[in-house]
């Protein structure tokens, strides 16, 4: 598992990841771009106008026929919250031609025209988005605003994100808000969006058996070749420092039958290196079968069916996730607060630390089998500019000692505290 | 062992039954690090009355064991919990329970061979204590109020309910606190000793072995078991007719959620490919009908009653067969009215050739994909297994569809007295 990468412009670096593996090809873009308040509703609406067409495709009827024709090739573009970034994301999977009954046609080829042509050269009317269209999708994103409540779990995640970062570019809602939408015209969309394109940078991801020819495939396109060179606007990750304060605690009302409880945890590093320590740290605490939380929470004190922990490495932020009944609150949270205590007296074993050793190594060693994970892992690694190979990665995880993930424990201290009960 | 080739997806499928009725399926797949391995019986939450082997009476058992079972195995008499220990091997091991089949599995690069030891134990030596079921009770209890605040869940079983008189499939899987309730260890034995019998069974394996090698572990870790009889199940009778056509539920949500169900009859022909071929149809005839390329799609799309793509499925198996369509939809009912209108015109009209030529390409793409994930590819065998089929028939028998065939599935399937809707939608 080896990539190829290659500067075409600068700004903008073509990823290639040559392999026989898989029966499908995916070719993936991401525009990255930094996260503020006065753009987010923009790139989150220009992520789906896209989709609407595009000066060879017109409408979304003949660019859904095409993929269709291709043998069912998957198309999507969406958006993301990387950072402190947002990241426009396109994918086009299509089946590698050596498993397609009787075609003379270059697949390969056809999809990499196909997405480039609808990233980069927009289905445009009077100078700008067409109206119709826009005000579509401006309905589609104010439904996809308000959905934000209809998941439960995931809501009470966003919510305590937003209590975290009050103010500041990660507690933006990654789709963006409602009262942008009146502003928002298809021509100061478009003239957004040309600025967006210029100022962006531009990472495009080739995975499968793609040949020799897929670089030239690529730089001999029209629409690459009209990109222009850049300085990318957009945030590479550094560790923030971050300030212990008083825990916030944040209790909301809805109708639900199961209370979520969220912590959101701070992690104050200053060196890159106690990431991969907080990952490990973070497989103690909440991340496998084998935590304090699951084994606690949910095996002894049998207070919850979902009881875990996730870290975010790029704002060095954990979240603790969990379902219980609404009149065990003091009784879970205290429980929760003990096994992050332990955690910073040490109270882990040896054993405990091989044991989870094995279970980030065997994640990390598998991030070569699919072919959007293996993607995103070069992009982190794009992101960073901490270039790791995977069997590197899986040597620093095993020479990690206690004392490294004990140093981590007594960096967290409890952010937020958010509740949703009926 | 028996070894099957498909030269489209240029996979192999190597199979055996053995002497105590236990099938085995391994799909070597060269240059993949992931190892998944993948148990299941023939018992899922619809197995609710049968008779055991050998005795007379009918058992009827409360709703919810196969997935109380399911969470119970995982304890051992020693006091560990396998869980645990497959998951201090480094791997990532889980277990589900589904309407006709619970599947205990594991997925790994390192310590496969110790995880076998581990996985073929513990579903083989059941332990279960009054105490250690009465505690599974508050845990499970919580995995049902989770499912409760999921509005697609009960969009879902609501769309069953409106469908079927009695055939157990309308009953939620992980039963209700009420039911669980009344679940002890012996009920879950006698449930054990009853399904988890080998000729019950089947393993998949999938990552890169040499299969002959894998199946001798697999043989060396099996206790010897004698044959057992036919395990004789019950399902009630089930009318043709729907029950009600339409199930409204209020729920805190911000946009309406629907499914519109269409009841079939039961697939209970003995030629395999009939049903692998039918599958296919009803799937090329939804995507027709309502896949992202139709005239319906664009129309309900440009007038914001539809925001993306239509989940579209057919689901079948003992007792029950109905075709799936949800989403979320800013008018259902309208929606509901033009697919009506779409399938009756549809009907008089005929299948359009282009279309369904395009169709039948992406209906093939999307069989091809399942074949690159170790996961994907040992599930789909199981469950496909489960209902009498070899999932590679399904690439075979594509070619043999044509739009005379459609024309006649769509009017012997889409039959609008058999559709029903279900919405959940705010106060």
């Amino acid at each position: 598992m080896e990539q190829f990468v290659k500067e075409i412009k600068k700004g903008i670096k073509v990823h290639i990841l040559n392999t026989d593996k898989f029966k499908t090809n995916l070719f993936a873009m991401f525009l990255t771009k930094k996260l503020t308040r006065e753009d987010v509703t923009k790139n989150a609406l220009i992520s789906m106008i896209l989709r609407r067409g595009s000066s060879k495709m017109k409408s979304q009827e003949e660019i859904s026929k095409k993929m269709e024709e291709l043998y069912g090739a998957s198309f999507d573009c969406g958006i993301d919250k990387t950072g402190d970034n947002q990241v426009l994301k396109f994918y086009i999977e299509s089946i590698n031609d050596n498993y397609l009954p009787h075609t003379n046609e270059n697949t390969l080829k056809i999809i990499i025209g196909t997405l480039l042509d609808i990233a980069f050269s927009p289905y445009i009317e009077n100078e700008g988005f067409k109206e119709e269209y826009l005000e579509q999708e401006k309905n589609n994103l104010k439904r996809r605003v308000e959905g934000k409540k209809d998941n439960k779990a995931r809501y009470a995640i966003e919510r305590c994100t937003e209590e975290m970062y009050k103010d500041k570019p990660f507690g933006l809602y990654k789709f963006g808000y409602i009262e942008d939408l009146d502003k928002i015209d298809g021509k100061n969309l478009y003239k957004y969006y040309k600025e967006l394109i210029d100022t962006c940078k531009i990472d495009i991801f080739l995975s499968g058996n793609v040949g020799e020819d897929a670089e030239k495939l690529i730089d001999d396109n029209e629409n690459i070749k009209s990109l222009k060179e850049r300085a990318p606007d957009c945030i590479f990750p550094k560790n923030e420092d971050k300030e212990v304060k008083e825990e916030n605690v944040v209790t909301e009302k809805m109708d639900v039958s199961q209370g979520k409880l969220v912590i959101g945890l701070d992690v104050n590093l200053n060196d890159d290196k106690q990431k991969y320590f907080t990952l490990l740290y973070n497989s103690l605490l909440g991340g496998s079968a084998n935590s304090k939380l699951f084994q606690n929470v949910r095996e002894k004190a049998n207070l919850a069916y979902v009881a875990s922990s996730s870290y975010l490495r790029y704002k060095n932020i954990i979240f603790i996730n969990s379902g219980i009944e609404i009149s065990n609150y003091e009784k879970a949270l205290n429980l929760i607060k003990e096994q992050i205590e332990d955690m910073k007296q040490g109270k882990f074993t040896d054993e405990e630390i091989e044991e989870n050793k094995k279970v980030v190594i065997s994640a990390i060693k598998t991030i070569g089998d699919e072919q959007d994970t293996e993607v995103i892992y070069y992009f982190g690694q794009e992101l960073t500019g901490v270039t790791v190979s995977v069997n590197d990665y899986v040597k620093i995880i095993e020479n990690i000692k206690k004392e490294d993930i004990l140093d981590v424990a007594n960096r967290v201290s409890i952010n937020t505290i958010y509740f949703l009960r009926d | 062992m028996q070894v099957i080739e498909n030269l489209k997806v240029k996979e192999k499928l190597f199979v055996e039954k053995l002497q105590n009725g236990l099938t085995v399926m391994i799909i070597p797949k060269k240059d993949i690090q992931k190892k998944y391995m993948i148990w299941g019986t023939n018992y899922g939450s619809n197995d609710n009355k049968f008779i055991v082997p050998g005795e007379q009476n009918v058992t009827e058992v409360p709703n919810g064991v196969a997935h109380f079972l399911e969470h119970k195995m995982f304890e051992q008499e020693n006091g560990t919990n396998s869980l645990d220990v497959l998951t201090a091997l480094g791997v990532n091991a889980n277990a589900y329970t589904t309407n006709d089949h619970t599947a205990y599995l594991f997925e790994c690069t390192d310590n496969f061979y110790e995880a076998m030891d581990e996985l073929m134990d513990y579903v083989q030596h059941p332990y279960f204590t009054d105490e250690n079921v009465e505690k599974e009770k508050g845990i499970i209890g919580q995995e049902i109020s989770m499912y409760d605040d999921y509005p697609d869940w009960r969009v879902y079983l609501n769309t069953l309910e409106a469908m079927y008189h009695n055939n157990p499939i309308k009953i939620d899987i992980t039963g209700t606190k009420e039911t669980i309730s009344k679940i002890d260890k012996d009920i879950l034995y006698k449930c054990y000793n009853t399904f988890y019998h080998p000729s019950n069974m089947v393993i998949v394996i999938s990552g890169d072995f040499q299969p002959e090698k894998i199946l001798e572990e697999v043989k060396k870790r099996l206790i010897t078991n004698k044959p057992s009889g036919e395990i004789k199940r019950i399902y009630p009778e089930e009318p043709a007719s729907i029950v009600k056509k339409e199930i409204v539920q209020n729920l805190e949500v911000s946009i309406p959620m629907y499914t519109i169900g269409i009841k079939d009859v039961e697939n209970n022909n003995e030629d395999k490919s009939f049903i692998v071929k039918k599958d296919i149809g009803i799937d090329i005839l939804l995507n027709l009908i309502l896949g992202r390329s139709s005239n319906l799609y664009q129309e309900l799309y440009k007038n914001s009653i539809i925001f993306g793509e239509q989940s579209l499925s057919y689901e079948f198996g003992k007792g029950y067969a109905h075709i799936l369509i949800s989403g979320i939809s800013s008018n259902p009912k309208e929606l509901f009215t033009k697919f009506k209108y779409t399938v009756n015109k549809l009907k008089e009209e005929g299948i359009n050739e282009e279309d369904f030529q395009r169709l039948k390409k992406m209906a093939y793409g999307n069989y091809v994909r399942e074949y690159d994930d170790v996961q994907n590819v040992s599930r789909m065998f199981l469950a496909d297994y489960f209902k009498g089929i070899c999932s590679f028939d399904y690439l075979e028998n594509i070619e043999t569809i044509n739009s005379e065939y459609l024309d006649q599935l769509l009017k012997d399937v889409f039959k609008e007295d058999k559709m029903v809707l279900s919405i959940v939608e705010n106060k």
